[in-house]
């Protein structure tokens, strides 16, 4: 049981928590607790450390827009109102606030806001759910559409908006980039003649793709009413993640071991079978690799690509809570970026277990 | 007419100025049911020839005939034991053997071909470990599972290319016996390339050195005419293997100083004393 | 954030008991062709019609579910809503007659609905304010009169130039009133903002300002960065400037033009006649959000509403500095300013004709259209685009309804009567655009002959 759960713990990436089973269960004391130091404590030391570098950077810049603030009022209009401005930061009204980099606690306290938010909106739907059920049984009779939610969604449907995005975007890129893929893989004459194409469209910028499928997505929506946005987004976080796993996998492809191929030929197997059978497993680590990559680029382009396309998720809260430019706006965009972190090193950490389980490194028995 | 027959094949490898004739005037016939060692120095086009007789490979020049036939392809009809394995790392030892008794016996029932592969893997002891993936099998093991792919398709002949080089002397030595005591059983036609004169003495009807490339051309024959079953420790006191063996190894020194002079002229070798060890049974370690 | 809390829950209460109501006579209604809805709106207090038509069950009344969501420029709301992502949006008034007279992207847009009266402020940085407060004639209390004329301004352009830099400053959409206003105050000094061409769209030929575009959340920021040294906009984008200490507002387009028409809700003609009902019904609540809006003692709840992450999303102390009466120019130098943000009083709600021409004449004069036109030409223009009868039959139905009095519906033919209310006292008639446009001295003129009035 505890060597089982230790091999999944590192297969799936957290061997950190190695040493703390190794130790509870009394097995070689003084090597675990070492490694238990190096891999939990020095890891939460550095967070540690790193809350307190940006609490105090926070409050010496907080510090220096106070009294610039104070010093201004001063110099504008005299004793009495620099007096003033002090009282009122001090009493912490947030018409007088320096606007600056928020510190761990406002970013907690933000984090808790949302949370709240979120419950409250939930309780929202359903009393919207309610309200026009109603009229949604009578929608369905005659064949109409029934009607959605029309509030604003909680930062957790925008995390789960994000998520659908990223996901619909990593679907197409794999749909669109292995078959592909494959085919340059197989043919010398098609690799080297859409080269090109690969090395001039590969570092195009996520803003462009968006533009451009934009453009297409435009006109080939024309007389729907639909709201384009998620289609937009979705593909252009595919366009601009495919082009690690494209790469890889006609990489993977053409550098299939030679040995395999006389088995095949050997063996007498036709084409078909001789891609599927042969090489694609073969070259699946080098697919995998590259699918790693493309989900992280995908989260990574994705913040971007909402951003500018204004469909709803991370990226439009990001962007929302900036032009809000409230008390607690900049709390809430560090909260993003720690979410946005998260996920994104949960999403590796899934990717890595999947890529583990296709690989068959050899390895001396 | 012989079972396979190679006649004036020629074999050159690249393009233009780096083009290299690897196989050159190449004569050989093989009968049913022979078995024939060629034995010669790494790099010398030894499996250039396997793979001309498989049909992996075309010859520029000259033609390979099989059972009268030019070959155009690889077929069933000639199994291939290949020198590190080739067996395929995603699939465990039933799979890799499985894939080959589906391609051979296509018309068979699944279950028919589930016992086929049981027994070929019964056949080589490798029954524990049928579910296991090549990465946990050892190098020995791993040779099993490949001849035992090779015979499960059921094969007029066998063509093995080095299959034991790789392997430790007692691990090497175990599996020439269960080769042969395989081979024994229907007396297929069989083509054993190898390294190891002893190994061919004691595996082969016939064995024939292959001089060095480029441009390699097979040399003289030498029949084995030692009575099966063979022993090998009581090889090491017969007369007749003592004289066969140490007159392929002069012939082998011989041409391999021929290339070592043939060398100097072209190349500067670095000041230092290679430390050469006494070899037991007269392996030559070219390779 | 509790006091969010509290609000939108006492929100959903108050939309609960208006939805039971409108359950109960949903038949006498329109007949709703389309109920879910996607407005558009940008991040200004101006789109409070919709924000309160939403959180006070207005738009449910009618049988209407609408989602709003914030864009990130005008750009993006015209396209949008010309390629139908959006029903309708908040929108800048020059944006539909810009549409329809083709200066930028062409399409057949209409207003039935104007959002609201005044509302814009231009701030200049901290550093040109200290510069041009010397030429600031200064009251009896120690703070300086109001309106600013921009001629306190010109020194301090030409001390900029002299220096090598260019004056810039920031408006909002090329089509915007900020544009217009900012360009009218600039030109009444004296100072020219520059002109449009039918090649040179950037609108700085000959400019002593040079005027750039920039997404209204994102002029404190870019003032703050030293990209421009002043902008026009509107609120709550002035105020969040003297609150962050990085700028001053100087004069409010009240000043400039009072009680000049800011924002205008609209849709498009497709839409119009495809769902003729739903217009009327988005007409009806809209009208309703803008009453209740001037009711007293409202404007602190808007706020409030307003403060929502989903609408305007500035603090509320921020927000409640213009829409309650106030307007902070110098930190600690605070205004009354009761009709700074008007949203129902003087029929602010009514798409007058005479608005949109005026509109028309700006973009004539600075040569955004750049060739002659006749003045019946403003005049069918704008009737294209402006629906007043739209409005006036969402009106006579709240008035059936109950929710407006008869006397509240304006007794006119679309054109206010000639007015002098600008900072520089010229007269606007509507009803002669062309002699409007000759008496200006920067900007394009009209031939004598061409000059006509519908009499």
């Amino acid at each position: 049981m505890k060597d089982r759960s230790i091999h999944i713990l590192n297969f799936v990436g957290l061997s950190f928590f190695e040493p703390a089973i190794r130790l509870a269960s009394g097995e070689e004391v003084k090597k675990n607790l070492i490694a238990l130091f190096k891999k939990v404590f020095l890891p939460i030391l550095s967070v540690g450390l790193f809350l307190i570098l940006w609490h105090s950077g926070a409050t010496y810049l907080y510090n220096i827009e106070k009294d610039a603030r104070i010093e201004k009022a001063l110099n504008d209009r005299g004793e009495a109102a620099a007096l003033e401005m002090k009282t009122c930061i001090e009493s912490g009204d947030i018409s007088c606030q320096p606007n600056t980099l928020p510190s761990p606690s406002q970013v907690w306290e933000a984090y808790k806001s949302l949370l709240a938010d979120h419950r409250v909106i939930t309780q929202k739907k359903v009393a919207f759910a309610e309200k026009v059920a109603v009229t949604n049984a009578q929608r369905e009779a005659q064949g109409l559409v029934p009607i959605k939610y029309t509030g604003r969604p909680s930062f957790v449907d925008q995390i789960l908006t994000s998520l659908k995005t990223v996901f619909a975007g990593f679907l197409l890129a794999f749909l669109i980039a292995v078959p592909i893929g494959v085919m340059l893989g197989l043919s010398t004459t098609l690799r080297s003649s859409v080269n090109w194409l690969i090395q001039i469209f590969k570092p195009v910028s996520p803003v462009v793709w968006l533009l451009l499928v934009f453009m297409i997505v435009k006109t080939l929506t024309r007389n729907s009413d639909s709201d384009s946005s998620f289609i937009i987004s979705f593909i252009s976080v595919g366009l601009c993640s495919m082009w690690a796993t494209l790469v890889n996998t006609s990489m993977g492809v053409s550098s299939v071991d030679k040995d395999y191929i006389n088995v095949a030929k050997v063996l007498q197997l036709n084409v078909g079978q001789k891609v599927f059978k042969i090489i694609l497993p073969s070259s699946f680590p080098l697919i995998f690799t590259g699918l790693r990559i493309t989900l992280s680029v995908a989260w990574m382009v994705l913040i971007a690509i909402e951003l500018l396309a204004q469909s709803p998720g991370l990226g439009s809260f990001v962007w929302e809570e900036f032009q809000n430019g409230a008390n607690d706006s900049n709390s809430k965009i560090i909260v993003a970026m720690f979410v946005i972190g998260i996920i994104g090193f949960l999403l590796d950490r899934i990717m890595l277990t999947i890529q583990k389980f296709v690989t068959f490194t050899e390895e001396t028995a | 007419m012989a079972y396979i027959e190679l006649r004036n094949v020629s074999k050159s490898f690249g393009v233009g100025k780096d083009r290299t004739q690897v196989l050159s005037n190449i004569n050989l016939e093989i009968e049913e049911g022979e078995f024939v060692a060629i034995v010669g120095f790494t790099g010398s086009g030894k499996t250039t020839l396997i793979n001309l007789i498989s049909g992996l490979l075309m010859p520029d020049e000259g033609e390979v005939l099989f059972k009268g036939e030019p070959v155009t392809g690889p077929s069933h009809e000639r199994g291939v034991i290949f020198q590190n394995y080739s067996l395929l790392p995603w699939l465990n030892v039933r799979n890799n053997v499985g894939m080959a008794v589906k391609e051979a016996f296509k018309k068979m029932t699944r279950s028919g071909r589930k016992k086929r592969v049981e027994e070929y893997v019964e056949m080589v002891n490798l029954s524990p470990a049928i579910n296991k993936l090549p990465k946990e099998l050892s190098g020995g093991m791993r040779q099993r599972v490949s001849v035992t792919r090779a015979l499960s398709m059921s094969p007029d002949v066998i063509l093995m290319d080095e299959p034991l080089s790789a392997l430790d002397a007692l691990t090497r030595g175990n599996l020439q016996q269960e080769i042969l005591k395989i081979w024994n059983k229907d007396k297929k036609t069989a083509l054993l390339i190898t390294n190891d004169v002893d190994e061919g003495i004691l595996m082969a009807d016939r064995i024939i050195p292959l001089k060095p490339g480029p441009k390699a051309t097979l040399g003289p024959e030498y029949k084995i005419n030692l009575e099966r079953p063979r022993d090998k420790t009581a090889l090491n006191h017969n007369e007749e293997y003592k004289k066969l063996r140490n007159s392929i190894i002069e012939y082998l020194i011989q041409i391999g100083e021929q290339r070592a002079s043939k060398k100097e002229n072209i190349y500067t070798l670095p000041d230092i004393k290679p430390v050469i060890k006494p070899t037991p049974f007269g392996r030559l370690n070219f390779g | 954030m509790t006091a969010m809390t509290i609000m939108s829950c006492g929100g959903e209460k108050k939309k609960q008991i208006a939805a039971s109501d409108s359950a109960d006579n949903t038949s006498s209604k329109l007949l709703i062709e389309k109920p879910q809805l996607t407005f558009g709106f940008i991040k200004l207090t101006d789109m409070a019609p919709l924000a309160i038509a939403k959180e006070k069950g207005f738009f449910e009344d009618e049988g209407l579910f609408v989602s709003v969501e914030a864009q990130s420029n005008w750009k993006n709301v015209l396209d949008r809503v010309i390629d139908g992502q959006l029903d309708g949006s908040h929108m800048l008034a020059g944006q539909p007659i810009a549409a329809g007279a083709g200066f930028g992207r062409q399409a057949e847009l209409i207003t039935a609905f104007s959002m609201d009266l005044n509302g814009n402020g231009i701030t200049v940085s901290n550093d040109v304010w200290s510069k041009m407060k010397p030429n600031v004639p200064v009251g009896e209390d120690g703070k300086p009169i109001h309106p600013i004329s921009a001629k306190a301004l010109k020194s301090v352009i030409d001390s900029y130039k002299n220096d090598g830099k260019p004056f810039k400053m920031g408006m909002v959409f090329p089509v915007s009133t900020h544009n217009y206003e900012i360009r009218y105050w600039l030109a009444a000094a004296g100072i020219n903002p520059g002109m449009y061409s039918k090649d040179n769209i950037q609108g700085q030929i000959d400019a002593d300002v040079l005027l750039s575009v920039t997404p209204p959340p994102q002029m404190p920021a870019t003032l703050e960065a030293g990209t421009i040294y002043g902008y026009c906009v509107g609120e709550p984008w002035n105020q969040q400037a003297v609150f962050k200490g990085i700028g001053v507002p100087v004069t409010t387009n009240y000043d400039i033009w009072k009680n000049n028409p800011e924002k205008v809700f609209v849709m498009t003609k497709k839409f119009v006649e495809q769902y003729p009902n739903t217009a009327t019904a988005v007409t009806k609540a809209l009208i309703r959000a803008g009453k209740w809006l001037d009711a007293p003692g409202n404007r602190k709840e808007a706020v409030k509403i307003l403060s929502m992450p989903e609408y305007v999303g500035a603090d509320e102390v921020v927000l409640a500095n213009s829409m309650t009466g106030t307007f902070e120019f110098e930190k600690g130098d605070k205004r009354e300013m009761p009709d700074f943000n008007v949203f129902y009083r003087y029929h602010a709600t009514y798409p007058f004709y005479s608005d949109g021409i005026w509109f028309l004449t700006q973009m004539r004069r600075w040569g955004q259209i750049p060739d002659s036109k006749p003045a019946d030409w403003y005049h069918s223009k704008i009737k294209e685009i402006y629906r007043p009868d739209i409005w006036t039959k969402a009106a006579n139905l709240l008035v059936e309804e109950g929710h407006l009095e008869a006397s509240e519906l304006p007794k006119t033919d679309g054109y206010k009567p000639a007015t002098k209310d600008f900072i520089d006292g010229k007269v606007y008639d509507a009803k002669d655009p062309l002699g409007y446009i000759n008496s200006f001295n920067i900007g394009n003129k009209e031939a004598k002959a061409e000059v006509s009035s519908i009499q």
